[in-house]
């Protein structure tokens, strides 16, 4: 008893804002670190990540060499198709006028792989979280909207989704890039038109569930209006569902950024690892076995869409835990 | 004693949890004498359920048995084989689940899953089993006819006999029951108790009852136990049990609940929950929440005794529990224990207002203003199913779904009114339309001289803060995601508070009125940190913090366990007399309604087919509907025994509009007229009205025979 008037006395007094005010989005954070700590393999990807995140933003200290600037030696020739200094024979370098402190070798025309790879990454990044969030941020807004209004909302959205799974993504990216000028953006634009379809169906059916809960009837009754119950009680609990969706979507962006530049659209003034890996396709590097100029840019493509499909699957074990294997 | 049909001797379970282990059943021992009706009874969360688990060894893989000895028919079962054991259950014990309706199979027919039962395990061929199949639905009240239906053409009563039917099948010795009833219509409930009863006599059957129910108990058991958090804390022969129940416990569960035929002024609310069984209390068990505890209690661990003949109680004071039973029955005595202090329950204030609503419970409303807050006029809520894309696709033609027919009443400022009826009677749907969550579809509905349907924005708000709603499930209605503090302060931001000190004291003042003390404990706390009872408690805050006139409940404590449903309408019934609230109940439960209401409606079909002052529509139904539901509301006394219902099967469809009376395929006393008419609402005494021809100008006329009524109704449905 003695010890509860204890508490009451701390307790009595306190004002308002001593208090937890509890926004409804705090408990986000949580979710997230739950997220992290939980899975390890979450937390891998997450760190594959950050990797990326800082060779790209440092890609000017890091790489030795402008990636385009063709390399030439003493004589003002290209440097072209030159073996990594780990690979090459001892003398053949000075030999024909030049040092080699290539890490992965030369392209055909002189330009330094290892250089290529470390710019790569800004552009995969890039395309990659803009493409995130782009998909994100539509995808919940239209499936919050379609889900709690219902009625004509519902089947105006749902029905330009329809359309949007109908159109088949990679040719829809080349007419893209045949209407506009070839660029990296070529592909986030085609994946916000498209893709935000799987993200919005599925919001809308959890908004379609917890719109059912008592808890926005009793803020109806309350005489909250309808944008305040989608975003303030509605959508802190579907956001951990758009950063799943958000995660995949990075690694699918990249994923057809890469395949977009393999084919040859792509924009030949970015470097990219799928602009990589065409060039090296049409340079004869498989017929020469230059691994060390495909294996490293098909190695980064693997582990940034791994790293999205690894914290996808863990939040998908937090949100959707019977799917979890025992 | 002679010789037991089972026997269980010392009967630990624990449970493996990530939190540690659950020590679910401590040391316990029951015996059931063949042709002896066993019911076990206690809260949530006591053990009953593990206990039969265990019996039959199905527990789930985290649960194991450490002690004891289960002697059935003489054998130990815990030392058979699993093969042996297989051929043990359901041949020699049968099991009826929990919620066992839903485990037919949907995509075979009935009579299928039962025959392949009887062909598997019983032995028998195909012409044997048909037989039997059809002698067994005889036996359940079932049409033999319905042994080639699927299980979605059988409702909810038929599946649940269906599954009695197959417990049966291999002629058992013992039948398990858990929670049979529950989750049924009360006339459905009615129904199967009877089969039961039926089944007892005929069979002499032996069974174990497991339930929360204490009617279900005393009109089916000869014998009691009730478990307390692990343990068995009194065993008597029913009839001794309810006349003079011993242990604290069992006095408190039994007086929790409002009892229809003996009406209460204020029910015992026994505050707090049972321990957590991870780390049981030493001592007494159920000291904290006990009134009568004394300092020995939480020292001295009572065993089970037998204190007369065939009377066990595990209780200290059990010798002078006759002495002290008139105390115990006191319902403010059982503000004093532990739990209710720690919950801030035994403050004078509340004592002393609590005590004075319910004197004032039929006094109050001569005291209340005659003004009319709300007016229902004619209204009705009519719902499209079937249509649209997803119709067309499936072939089905739009129906109309007649929720709520012009259903008219009028309620007083401080008034409080009962909404009873089965489920889809439109109950729910008439609280909805009280709120404004739906429009009605015909009719106007005036709260305070203003109709509903034509407010404008600043009109809609205004009438938002005065009226509030109260749901059903406690554990839904806080947004998971807010801090309590958070929750209660939503609705005073949406109105305009502005002042932050000022919204935390009026919301610190409203958590203090509902009983949650202290107060600034819960502000931090998120919905899931709390107990049923006491969200259901913050829910009441939220729909309270406002000041409103008006409050709309919706089944407020089915959710929550029979113990802590009392505190929670002591609660709201002295809040709404304290602020002038006038009140809307919605409940199935009459007994409920007669204890918080002055008036209670009774729907059926959408209609309101008799309204009344509460003690005289409960003492003197008229309804020919409202008196069966009345009699089906099983009694908690082992003395008055039901008696079997009038009512006949054959709901309408609510999307057909019946000619007629909308009850006149069921009713007992059903006229020719019934058939034709619509029937006049009838004011019998003055304010009770029902909705039937028996009172009106068709009252001389005769009844129709059974042969007329089969006629009329199979050509009209």
């Amino acid at each position: 008893m003695q010890q509860e008037a204890l508490v009451k006395e701390g307790m009595r007094g306190k004002t308002a804002a001593q208090f937890k005010q509890g926004s409804p989005f705090s408990q986000l954070w949580e979710t997230n670190r739950e997220v992290f700590q939980r899975d390890k393999l979450a937390l891998f990807g997450l760190i594959i990540f950050a990797f990326f995140a800082l060779v790209a933003i440092l890609a000017p200290q890091i790489a030795p060499n402008d990636p385009f600037t063709p390399l030439k030696n003493a004589d003002g020739d290209w440097i072209s198709n030159t073996l990594p200094y780990w690979l090459a024979e001892p003398g053949e370098d000075e030999a024909e006028g030049f040092t080699n402190t290539f890490v992965l070798g030369t392209t055909n025309i002189g330009r330094d792989i290892f250089s290529q790879l470390i710019y790569g990454a800004r552009s995969a990044l890039l395309v990659g979280f803009s493409a995130a969030i782009a998909v994100a941020i539509i995808g919940t807004v239209v499936g919050l909207l379609a889900g709690f209004y219902g009625g004509w909302v519902d089947v105006v959205l749902m029905r330009a989704a329809d359309v949007a799974f109908g159109i088949p993504f990679i040719p829809f990216i080349i007419v893209i890039s045949a209407f506009f000028d070839p660029s990296i953006w070529n592909v986030v634009l085609a994946m916000s038109v498209l893709l935000w379809r799987d993200s919005s169906r599925v919001i809308r059916s959890q908004v379609l569930v917890i719109k059912e809960q008592a808890f926005v009837s009793a803020a109806k009754v309350s005489g909250a209006s309808g944008l305040r119950i989608i975003f303030l009680h509605i959508a802190p609990s579907i956001l951990p569902l758009s950063f799943l969706y958000g995660t995949l979507a990075i690694g699918w962006a990249i994923l057809t950024e890469a395949s977009v530049s393999f084919l040859g659209f792509s924009d030949p003034e970015t470097i990219s690892w799928g602009f990589m890996l065409q060039d090296a396709f049409n340079s004869l590097a498989l017929s020469r076995r230059a691994f060390y100029w495909i294996v490293p840019p098909g190695i980064c493509i693997m582990l940034t869409v791994m790293a999205g499909f690894f914290i996808g699957r863990g939040y998908e074990e937090v949100l959707f835990p019977r799917l979890r294997r025992t | 004693m002679s010789e037991a049909l089972l026997s269980v001797r010392n009967l630990s379970v624990e449970y493996l949890t990530q939190s540690g282990t659950v020590y679910a059943v401590d040391q316990v021992s029951l015996d059931i004498e063949a042709g002896q009706q066993l019911g076990l009874i206690g809260e949530s969360g006591c053990g009953k359920t593990t206990l039969m688990r265990a019996l039959i060894q199905v527990l789930p893989r985290n649960g194991r048995i450490t002690s004891g000895e289960v002697y059935f028919k003489g054998r130990n079962l815990l030392e058979l084989t699993p093969a042996e054991m297989r051929e043990i259950r359901w041949r020699e014990i049968a099991t009826i689940p929990q919620a066992s309706m839903d485990s037919l199979d949907p995509v075979r027919r009935v009579g299928h899953q039962l025959e392949k039962l009887l062909k598997i395990r019983g032995g028998l061929s195909q012409a044997q089993a048909r037989e039997r199949a059809i002698m067994l639905f005889e036996l359940v009240g079932l049409d033999p006819e319905r042994l080639s239906h699927y299980p979605h053409e059988f409702s909810g009563g038929m599946k649940q006999r269906a599954i009695i039917a197959m417990a049966l099948s291999l002629n058992p010795s013992l039948l398990i029951a858990d929670e049979p009833v529950t989750a049924l219509d009360v006339i459905v409930q009615h129904q199967i108790l009877e089969v039961l009863q039926h089944l007892q006599d005929e069979l002499n059957l032996t069974v174990l009852l497991i339930t929360h129910d204490i009617s279900v108990v005393a009109q089916l058991c000869n014998e009691v136990s009730v478990m307390y958090a692990g343990r068995v804390v009194e065993r008597a022969a029913a009839e001794t049990f309810f006349r003079e129940p011993n242990h604290p416990y069992s006095l408190g569960l039994q007086q929790a609940y409002p009892n229809l035929r003996q009406p209460r002024d204020t029910l015992i609310s026994i505050e707090g929950y049972p321990p957590d069984l991870r780390q049981p209390p030493g001592g007494c068990r159920f000291a904290r929440r006990c009134p009568l505890a004394l300092a020995e209690c939480r020292a001295e661990d009572p065993a089970l005794r037998e204190i007369v003949p065939g009377h066990w109680a595990a209780c200290l004071r059990s010798a002078e529990m006759d002495a002290l039973r008139e105390q115990a029955e006191e319902p403010l005595f059982w503000r004093e224990t532990e739990a209710a202090r720690e919950v801030g329950l035994s403050t004078v204030a509340a004592e002393a207002t609590d005590a004075a609503s319910a004197n004032g419970h039929t006094a109050a409303r001569g005291e209340t203003a005659e003004e009319i807050l709300l007016d229902m006029r004619g209204v009705s809520k009519r719902f499209k199913i079937g249509g649209g894309l997803a119709g067309l696709v499936r072939g089905q033609r739009e129906q109309t779904l007649y929720a709520v027919n012009e259903v008219a009443f009028t309620l007083r400022r401080g008034e409080s009114l009962g909404l009873a009826g089965e489920s889809g009677c439109g109950k729910t749907t008439t609280g909805k339309l009280l709120v404004k969550l739906i429009e009605p579809s015909a009719g106007e509905i005036v709260f305070d001289g203003a109709e509903l349907a034509h407010l404008d924005a600043r009109a809609e708000l205004a009438f938002r803060g005065r009226v509030q709603l109260m749901f059903q499930n406690p554990f839904e209605a806080l947004n998971p995601r807010f801090t309590l503090y958070r929750s209660l302060a939503e609705p005073l931001i949406i109105h305009g508070w502005k002042d932050e000190e000022e919204r935390l004291a009026r919301i610190l003042d409203t958590l203090e009125r509902v009983n949650l003390q202290p107060p600034e404990l819960f502000l931090d706390q998120y919905p899931h940190q709390l107990s049923g009872g006491q969200l259901q408690r913050v829910v009441l805050a939220r729909a309270l913090v406002l000041h409103p006139d008006f409050l709309v409940a919706d089944e407020p404590v089915s959710m929550l366990d029979v113990s802590v449903r009392a505190g929670i309408l002591n609660t709201t019934r002295r809040l709404a007399r304290e602020m002038g609230l006038a009140t809307v109940y919605i409940s199935h439960d009459l007994s409920l309604l007669q204890y918080t209401c002055d008036r209670i409606a009774v729907m059926y079909l959408g209609y309101v087919v008799e309204i009344g002052p509460s003690h005289e529509v409960i003492a003197n139904p008229k309804h020919p509907y409202t008196q069966s539901l009345i009699a089906a509301v099983p009694v908690p006394d082992p003395t008055l025994k039901t008696e079997p219902l009038r009512i006949r099967e054959g709901v309408p469809r609510p999307t057909e509009q019946v000619r007629g009376c909308p009850f006149a395929s069921r009713c007992p006393e059903v006229r020719e007229a019934c058939l034709e008419h619509f029937p006049p609402s009838v004011e019998i005494e003055p304010g009770h009205f029902a909705l039937c021809h028996l009172y009106g100008e068709h009252a001389e006329s005769p009844p129709l025979s059974e042969e007329q009524i089969a006629a009329a109704t199979s050509t009209q449905y």
